[in-house]
């Protein structure tokens, strides 16, 4: 188990570090979200605070996240194959470890791209949040939801050709449940409800993590052998 | 003996299908309110049925073939999809079109329908998967690997897809006799949705045993409006007249009065509900269920085995190599 955690963060580090030097997805997700929250504003300006302005703002913060997530987390297990270093890995570290690591990684750069997009709406789209923290707990589950759903289906992707294109396609059937749930749930903190009305999609998006958590950590091994 | 066996059953499918194809112009009556669209049940909700048969049974060998490693049941994996894929289109074909003409709508985001949108995504991106993955044993494990994961997601739709609309124009009622359509309950001015239409109750006027309701019915966008009156017996306990909505053909029905606080409760009856009341439509539609089901068995097993043929060939021609 102490061997797991201390692989696990060996794979973090190391993807970190990575990272770090080139920062590949990084800027791609910073860049997607500021030109996404810039489209935005330019496009649709200060909505206001009406129950139909809420609803566009909760869609449109949740389209940016999701289309830069897309963009940018297939990143750390296209860059093994790229670079043809998944074999040394696969040679150093457990799978549940690599899967850990790079899941760990993959959340780390959402955490990122939720604080970057979120300023820049606040700042840009003048969004005014009625209940942070309902907003801030439907952030973090919906990002977390994101991030079990489509790690594994990155490792899957990076074995194909025509990477980018195909990890959207096959993630985004996936995803819809989250997406449903986070953009009312959303639209309801934006507006100030309280947080038993938020409390139904909460508790769907952590059923949702438990079980896109466990299924992933069950099939990732054959992926990552195949 | 497998090559006969697939014989008769193509020959008594035949038969069988014809017959259902038959009964379901000739034989079974027009139901009252939808006209002869209506008869297109019989064919569109066999094969949704049939899609997501198709999709736990992929999603099954799928798990097989993880857990044995034999070619077959990837095949079969595949097969099952590829009829899932085309049932699916038939479903949501013959559904659009029942609905733009009962309806006025093609499309409404029902939760059936954001549920079989979503299968067809899955589907399209497992065939996306299989096409971009060159070495075969690869392509079996991952896709395997997918189908199996999007299975996984998929309950959390049947949570998720009431809420995308206020409405649903499938008419629950029929098909699961204990499911329920709500319904809004109103006292005399306020105002309600049902589906995409407000309602505002204007007044209730009780005439001896029945309870008229005025109800004001306004278009989305309160483009136009109109008013219903549809009563309600008291003694009887059940609504009699049940005006339809303007441009609709689904009606307006009072399910039940409280005459001590001065409200209704008001509902939509899509036509439809009760379609299945009728001794001869039940047996048609139990007929082209199992029918369907037959059928998508029948495709299944020869896909199955031309799949299995193609994979021999190849093999063949890697070792003539």
């Amino acid at each position: 188990m102490k061997l797991l955690f201390q692989a696990t963060w060996a794979v973090l580090r190391k993807d970190l570090r990575s990272e770090l030097r080139t920062r590949y997805a990084l800027n791609a997700l910073l860049l997607f979200a500021v030109s996404a929250a810039t489209a935005v504003s330019l496009g649709v300006g200060p909505l206001g605070s009406g129950s139909i302005a809420v609803s566009v703002q909760a869609a449109l913060l949740w389209v940016a996240l999701l289309f830069a997530a897309l963009n940018g987390l297939a990143r750390s297990f296209v860059q093994e194959e790229e670079r043809r270093t998944s074999l040394a890995l696969r040679l150093t570290a457990p799978p549940l470890a690599v899967y850990l690591g790079k899941l760990l990684f993959n959340l780390v750069l959402l955490a990122l791209l939720d604080l970057v997009t979120t300023l820049l709406f606040l700042v840009f789209v003048r969004v005014s949040i009625g209940n942070i923290g309902l907003f801030i707990a439907l952030l973090l589950l919906g990002s977390v939801s994101l991030v079990t759903a489509t790690t594994l289906i990155a490792a899957i992707i990076a074995r194909a050709s025509f990477k980018s294109g195909l990890f959207a396609v096959l993630a985004f059937p996936l995803l819809v449940p989250v997406l449903v749930v986070v953009i009312q749930g959303t639209a309801l903190a934006l507006r100030g409800d309280p947080w038993s009305a938020g409390l139904p999609m909460l508790q769907l998006l952590l059923a949702y993590i438990v079980v896109t958590f466990v299924a992933s950590s069950m099939l990732f091994p054959v992926v990552w052998e195949a | 003996m497998t090559l006969r066996l697939t014989q008769i059953a193509r020959i008594l499918i035949g038969i069988w299908m014809t017959g259902v194809v038959l009964a379901m112009f000739l034989w079974i009556p027009q139901y009252e309110g939808l006209g002869n669209a209506g008869r297109i049940m019989i064919l569109h909700v066999p094969t949704a049925w049939v899609s997501v048969l198709a999709f736990a049974v992929s999603a099954w060998y799928s798990a097989m073939y993880l857990w044995r490693g034999q070619a077959v049941d990837d095949d079969r994996a595949l097969a099952a999809a590829e009829c899932g894929m085309l049932f699916t289109i038939l479903a949501t074909v013959t559904g659009a079109i029942f609905s733009q003409v009962v309806w006025g709508v093609y499309w409404n985001w029902d939760p059936r329908q954001t549920s079989i949108f979503v299968l067809m995504l899955i589907y399209a991106a497992l065939f996306a998967l299989r096409a971009a993955i060159e070495p075969k044993e690869q392509q079996r494990k991952l896709s395997a690997v997918f189908s199996l994961f999007a299975f996984v997601t998929v309950p959390f739709l049947i949570f998720v897809a009431p809420r995308m609309a206020d409405s649903t124009l499938h008419p629950n009622c029929a098909f699961a006799p204990n499911s329920s359509c709500d319904g809004i309950t109103l006292r005399q001015g306020s105002i309600g949705l049902l589906g995409d239409r407000k309602v505002q109750l204007l007044a209730l006027e009780e005439q001896g045993d029945t309870v008229v309701a005025r109800v004001q019915v306004s278009e989305p966008g309160l483009t136009s409006e109109a008013v219903l009156e549809p009563t309600f017996d008291l003694t009887q306990g059940e609504s009699v007249v049940e005006p339809t909505f303007p441009g609709l053909r689904y009606r307006l029905v009072v399910q039940s009065v409280d005459p001590a606080n001065g409200t209704v409760l008001l509902n939509i009856h899509a036509p439809g509900t009760g379609i299945l009341a009728n001794q001869r439509t039940l047996v048609t539609f139990l007929a082209s269920l199992g029918g369907f089901t037959a059928l998508f068995f029948w495709i299944f097993s020869i896909r199955t085995s031309l799949l299995g043929v193609a994979w021999l060939l190849e093999q063949r021609e890697v070792a003539h190599l």
